[in-house]
């Protein structure tokens, strides 16, 4: 049963997180990432691409001409650009306010990935905070997290980036590309970048540097925990959703991949108390969720479906509750 | 029904070719061309050996591509992929049949549009409609059109003629018109 179902069939709700088509000529409405900040006004980054991602399933009997998973950009420009849209929801998780978030135009892009991409929203310190993966500064596409700190006008709804700071690794910061690294939503500038072992970081916008704080082995999974949605607390725990993709090739060597996520919780000191089973959210191949937020009793998680479309799902307390209970009794 | 209804619909029976087909249409009303490429995909890959929804899934898909534009490489993957899990609708030939009047190959669109009319059978149902194929003329006005511009000038002038006095979809009837009165200036 995919999460979606189990959340609908107890109580919980699915919206859409469409924008009209008109600002995005219909490609990709993905990856939206959603959180309740102080005023209580629930939030959407909303990431637009510039291509559809064509993913075939099942017998695969309909590949595009690029194989079964790829990347149809523009076939003169090789270029997958991002641009972010915040959006807010009522309570009935319908889109009242939407707008582009203005970015600041500090350079050149030089890589083909272009923008900030899968931006987690946050709210430290009374600052808002877009934190994703850009990889256009360097002509071979080395990643970095990066803080985009935006001021929003709730009146006029405009969003405009006021700050841009890229987050260094930890030393010797020597890596090729640091990305989905999750922000702490109630630790300012701490993140989870690896989940097992959990490696927690600090870094603050004004600092060149990120600190390690520290390295926390326990057990070893079956498959890489990636980020994910911010981590949240969730009465006494810390939880997240994670992602975990099997990538592979076909016979014509044509890239595939296959996404599924798991729920996993901390104690507060960020011990590990727990993963659960892996799951999907509507059985896609290609999902991926950078969003949580705790709503009421609920959970809310927003998602992308593969690359297209995205969703925000509202999981009561019961089907979370399930699966932490899950998590505990998790074996290793 | 829409978009929260139809999704809550399909995570009940995610691998359903109709559902996805449903909310592909959805997606597609509101010119999400993206998300409805994801859906009808979808329908396509779910489908057993002969569904006709997945048949005019492929041939949306391609539409979709061409609404985005610069895509041209998969609007005619996805029409070729179309009339190979069925070569004996005629629609897929119809589209190709404009797809190349699109880009000024015009022997290329005056075959397709041959080779369509053998499977040009009527009645058409509401499937061909949403791929604007209306009926056999379509095949007809296709064919004459690219007839001019591959030398045959009577074939171009006097079908266009005879399509003029049957009944047709207004559109149709606009673009024979607006055609023979161009030809007939240019005569």
């Amino acid at each position: 049963m995919n999460l979606v179902q189990k959340a609908v069939a107890n109580g919980g709700r699915l919206a859409p997180i469409v924008i009209p088509n008109g600002l995005t000529s219909g490609t990709g409405l993905m990856n939206p990432s959603i959180f309740i900040d102080d005023d209580g006004d629930i939030l959407v980054n909303l990431r637009h691409v510039n291509y559809t991602l064509y993913h075939a399933e099942n017998k695969q009997r309909f590949s595009s001409r690029f194989g079964p998973l790829s990347y149809l950009h523009p076939e003169k420009d090789q270029r997958l650009v991002t641009e972010n849209y915040l959006c807010r929801l009522d309570s009935k998780l319908t889109i009242t306010d939407f707008t582009r978030v203005q970015m600041q135009s500090l350079h050149q892009p030089i890589w083909e990935f272009v923008g900030l991409e899968d931006a987690r929203i946050v709210q430290w310190e009374s600052k808002y905070f877009l934190i994703g993966v850009r990889r256009d500064t360097t002509t071979n596409g080395v990643g970095r997290m990066e803080y985009t700190e935006i001021a929003i006008d709730k009146d006029k709804w405009e969003v405009r980036e006021v700050f841009r700071k890229r987050i260094s690794a930890p030393a010797p910061d020597d890596s090729y590309c640091e990305k989905n690294w999750m922000p702490v939503a109630d630790k300012p500038y701490t993140f989870v970048k690896w989940t097992l072992p959990t490696e927690l970081v600090y870094s603050h916008p004004s600092s060149q540097e990120t600190e390690q704080v520290f390295v926390r082995h326990s057990i070893t999974p079956p498959t890489d925990q990636r980020g994910g949605s911010q981590v949240i607390k969730w009465g006494s725990m810390y939880i997240c959703i994670t992602h975990e993709v099997d990538l592979f090739k076909n016979y014509l060597d044509q890239k595939d991949a296959i996404y599924r996520h798991r729920l996993v919780m901390w104690d507060e000191q960020f011990n590990f108390a727990g993963m659960s089973k892996p799951f999907s959210f509507l059985d896609a191949q290609v999902e991926f969720a950078v969003g949580a937020a705790k709503y009421g009793e609920d959970l809310l998680i927003s998602f992308g479906f593969q690359d297209n479309a995205a969703f925000v799902v509202q999981v009561p307390k019961l089907v979370v509750e399930d699966l932490i209970i899950e998590g505990l009794q998790y074996e290793h | 029904m829409n978009i929260e209804k139809l999704v809550i619909r399909l995570s009940n029976d995610p691998f359903n070719s109709e559902l996805n087909f449903d909310l592909a249409e959805e997606y597609l009303a509101l010119n999400q061309t993206a998300s409805a490429v994801s859906f009808y995909l979808r329908c396509a890959e779910y489908s057993g050996e002969a569904s006709a929804k997945a048949y005019i899934s492929l041939i949306r898909m391609a539409q979709c591509f061409e609404d985005q534009q610069g895509r041209e490489y998969s609007v005619s993957n996805c029409l070729f992929q179309a009339l190979a899990y069925d070569d004996t609708r005629p629609e897929a030939y119809f589209k190709l049949s404009q797809y190349y009047e699109k880009a000024g190959s015009w022997q290329e669109a005056y075959t397709f549009a041959v080779l369509g009319q053998g499977w040009a059978n009527e009645p058409i149902d509401d499937l061909s409609e949403k791929v604007g194929y209306y009926g056999s003329y379509c095949l007809l006005f296709q064919r004459y059109i690219a007839a001019w511009w591959i030398g045959r000038k009577d074939e171009s002038i006097d079908g266009l003629r005879v399509l003029a006095k049957i009944n047709t979809h207004q559109i149709y009837k606009d673009a024979v018109a607006y055609n023979l009165e161009k030809l007939d200036a240019l005569l």
